[in-house]
C-alpha cells in the first residue's frame, strides 16, 4: 500500500482504525468494480451483442448491484470500526476475531464474484442455490455465502457491543448496537425459500426495503452524528438528541413505507392504503432536515477540520433529499406506481438515492481515514494544488450520477407511458417501449454520464492515494466543542504552511 | 378502490409530486431563514412556497384520482408540511438552548445569523 500511496503512518491509528482501513480499501476496490460492470451493462443497452454469451447483461447487472451492496456494507463496517475506540474509550474487544472475519468475508466475496463471472448459472437445483446463485434479485449470493455474511455480521456485533459494554456507552453507541441486531436479523429474511412467489417476495422485501430504509439509514445516522462532531465540532448532546429524533421520524414512516413494495406482488389490498399513506409521510423527515441544516449553518461558523469530508457530507444531505425524497415520491403512490414499478424510473430513483444516501457518506469517511493515516495532516482550506482533485472528483461524480438519473428518468417515463399505460404491459408493448427513440437516446446519454462517473471514480481513487502526501501542516483543531470554538492549525509546521506541492 | 392515473394526467402526476417535495423544502428553507434573519421577505416567500405546495398537492390529488379515504393523504400532506418546519424549529431552539444562553438571542426566539457559538 505504501508503495502506491506514499508514506502512511499506521502507528497513529488505533486497533479498530487499522481494521477499518482494510475494510475501506476493499470497499474502494468494489466501488471501482461496481462502476466498471455498470458501464458494461449500460453499453449493452446500446450494443446488445457486446460480450454476448460471454458476459451477458444479467451477469453484469448482478455484479454491478451486488458490488454496490457489498462495498457499502464494507464502508459502514469500516466506519464503525473507525469510531468505536474513540467512542467507547477502550480498545476493540476481540480484534483478532474481527480481523479473521474480515479476511473470511473478503475471501468469500472473491469466491462469489469468481463464481458469478465464470460459472454464472446452474441447473436450478438445490446445488445451484447453495453453491452458485440463490436467484433473489440484489441478494443473489449463494446460501453458503449468506451464512458467512450473517456469521461475519454477528462477529462484528460481538466486537462492537462488547467494546461498548466494557468501555463507556453513549447515545450514539446505544442506537448503533441496537441497529446492528436488526442488521444481522433482517438479513435472515432473505435466506429461506418458499414455493409461493408472493410469500417469497414478501420476505425478500424485508431485506431490501428494511435494510436500506431502516437499518442502513440508522447506521448512517450514527456515523453521520460522529462525523459531524469530528469535522464541524458539533456538540455531542445536540447530535445525540437529533439522532433520536431522526430514528423516531424514520421508523414512524419508513417501516410501514415497506407497503409501497407490496402493491403488486399478490398481497392483500390493504397494503395499497398502508403503503400509500406511509410513503406520503416518508419525505417529511427529509424536509425537516432542511430546517435543521439551515439552522446550523446560520448559527454556527462553517469551519471544518476536513474540507473534502465535509463537502461529501453536504453532498449526502442533498443527495438523500433529492434521490430518496423527490425521486421517490414522484412514483410512490399506487395510482401511478401501477405504471412505473420496475421500469427505468426505479433505476433512476435507485441510482440517485443510493449514491446520495450511502456512497457519499462512505467517501466522506475515506477522507477522514486518509487524513489520520497520513499522520493527521491538514485537510482544511488551502490544500496543495488548491485541492483540485477532490473538487473535480466531487463535481464529476455528482454530475455523472445526476446525469444518469435524468437519462434514466426520461427512459422510465417513456417506458411507463408507452409500454405500461398505452400498451398494457404486453410482450409487444415491452419491445415497442424499448425501441422508441426516446428510450434509445436516453440510454445513450446514460452511458455518456456513466463515463463521467467513471472519470470521477478514477480521480477520487487518485486523490485518496495522494491527498496530504506532501502536507507538512498538522490537522486543524476544533477546540472543546462544548465551550467556545476556535479554529487554527495545531502546533507543528504551521509555518511550513503553504507546504508542499 | 384504486383508480389509476389517466393517460392525459401522466405528466401532471409526476410534475406535481416533484413540486410537492421541492416546495416543501423551499417552504422549510425560507421559513428557517426568516426565523434566523428576521426578514419579512423570507417569511412571505416561505408562505408563497407553501401556497404552491398546497396547489401542487391538490393537482396531485386530482391527477391521481385521490377520492374517498384517499383524501386523508391530501390533508396529511397539507398539515404535515405546514407544521413540520415549525416543530423542527422549536426542536432546534430546544436542543441548542445551552448555546443560545451564551449568545445574543434576538427577539421572539430569532437567532442572529452571525452569532458565534
Amino acid at each position: 500500500m505504501t508503495a502506491i500511496a506514499g508514506k502512511l503512518d499506521s502507528k497513529i491509528l488505533n486497533g479498530g482504525q487499522k481494521l477499518a482501513v482494510k475494510y475501506f480499501m476493499v470497499a474502494i476496490v468494489l466501488f471501482v468494480a461496481q462502476v466498471a460492470f455498470g458501464l458494461i451493462a449500460g453499453l449493452q443497452y446500446i450494443f446488445p451483442s457486446l460480450f454476448y454469451e460471454m458476459l451477458d447483461f444479467n451477469v453484469n447487472r448482478m455484479v454491478h448491484i451486488n458490488a454496490m451492496v457489498v462495498w457499502m456494507l464494507y464502508g459502514f463496517i469500516g466506519a464503525v470500526y473507525w469510531l468505536v475506540e474513540d467512542e467507547s474509550g477502550r480498545e476493540v474487544v476481540g480484534l483478532k476475531l474481527g480481523n479473521i472475519a474480515f479476511y473470511v468475508l473478503t475471501a468469500a466475496v472473491t469466491v462469489v464474484v469468481i463464481v458469478y463471472l465464470f460459472v454464472q448459472t446452474g441447473p436450478g437445483t438445490h446445488k445451484t442455490l447453495w453453491l452458485i446463485n440463490e436467484g433473489r434479485e440484489y441478494i443473489e449470493a449463494p446460501r453458503w455465502a449468506d451464512i458467512g455474511i450473517v456469521v461475519v455480521i454477528l462477529v462484528f456485533f460481538y466486537n462492537i457491543s462488547m467494546t461498548f459494554m466494557k468501555g463507556r456507552w453513549s447515545g450514539i453507541s446505544g442506537v448503533l448496537v441496537l441497529d446492528l441486531v436488526a442488521l444481522a436479523g433482517i438479513y435472515l429474511c432473505g435466506m429461506f425459500f418458499t414455493t409461493n412467489v408472493s410469500i417469497d417476495q414478501y420476505w425478500w422485501w424485508w431485506v431490501i426495503h428494511l435494510w436500506v430504509e431502516a437499518t442502513w439509514e440508522v447506521l448512517v445516522g450514527c456515523i453521520m452524528a460522529w462525523g459531524l462532531m469530528k469535522t464541524l465540532g458539533a456538540r455531542r448532546k445536540i447530535v445525540t438528541t437529533w439522532l433520536y429524533i431522526e430514528v423516531g421520524l424514520m421508523f414512524g414512516s419508513g417501516i410501514l413505507g415497506l407497503g409501497h413494495h407490496y402493491f403488486w406482488i399478490g398481497t392483500p389490498e390493504y397494503w395499497l392504503s398502508i403503503g400509500g399513506f406511509f410513503s406520503a409521510l416518508e419525505p417529511i423527515p427529509l424536509v425537516a432536515m432542511v430546517v435543521h441544516a439551515v439552522y446550523d449553518s446560520g448559527v454556527h461558523r462553517f469551519k471544518s477540520t476536513n474540507h473534502p469530508a465535509l463537502a461529501w457530507l453536504i453532498a449526502h444531505a442533498f443527495g438523500n433529499f433529492f434521490g430518496a425524497g423527490v425521486w421517490g415520491f414522484m412514483h410512490t403512490l399506487p395510482q401511478i406506481n401501477l405504471y412505473t414499478h420496475g421500469t427505468q424510473w426505479s433505476a433512476s430513483h435507485g441510482h440517485l438515492a443510493f449514491f446520495g444516501a450511502y456512497a457519499t457518506i462512505n467517501i466522506a469517511f475515506f477522507y477522514l481515514a486518509m487524513q489520520k493515516w497520513r499522520g493527521n495532516v491538514w485537510m482544511s482550506a488551502g490544500l496543495a494544488d488548491n485541492g483540485w482533485k477532490w473538487k473535480w472528483s466531487l463535481g464529476l461524480l455528482n454530475t455523472g450520477v445526476v446525469g444518469m438519473t435524468i437519462a434514466l428518468l426520461i427512459a422510465g417515463y417513456e417506458q411507463s407511458f408507452i409500454e405500461r399505460a398505452m400498451g398494457g404491459s404486453t410482450w409487444q408493448a415491452y419491445f415497442e417501449g424499448q425501441m422508441h427513440p426516446w428510450y434509445i437516446q436516453a440510454m445513450q446519454w446514460r452511458v455518456v454520464f456513466g463515463i463521467v462517473t467513471v472519470l470521477g471514480v478514477v480521480l477520487l481513487v487518485w486523490d485518496l492515494l495522494t491527498i496530504g502526501r506532501k502536507e507538512a501542516r498538522t490537522a486543524a483543531v476544533l477546540e472543546s466543542p462544548d465551550t467556545k470554538e476556535s479554529f487554527k492549525p495545531s502546533s507543528t509546521g504551521a509555518a511550513a504552511g503553504a507546504s508542499a506541492g | 378502490m384504486l383508480s389509476p392515473v389517466d393517460l392525459d394526467n401522466f405528466f401532471l402526476a409526476f410534475f406535481s409530486a416533484a413540486l410537492v417535495i421541492l416546495m416543501g423544502a423551499a417552504y422549510a428553507l425560507f421559513f428557517t431563514l426568516a426565523k434566523l434573519n428576521g426578514r419579512r421577505l423570507f417569511m412571505v416567500t416561505a408562505y408563497l412556497s407553501y401556497g404552491l405546495l398546497a396547489v401542487s398537492v391538490l393537482l396531485l390529488a386530482e391527477a391521481l384520482n385521490l377520492r374517498g379515504y384517499w383524501h386523508i393523504i391530501v390533508w396529511l400532506m397539507l398539515a404535515g408540511y405546514l407544521l413540520a418546519p415549525h416543530g423542527i424549529w422549536h426542536l432546534c431552539c430546544g436542543t441548542h438552548v445551552a448555546a443560545h444562553e451564551t449568545a445574543n438571542a434576538g427577539d421572539n426566539g430569532r437567532i442572529p445569523a452571525k452569532t458565534e457559538v
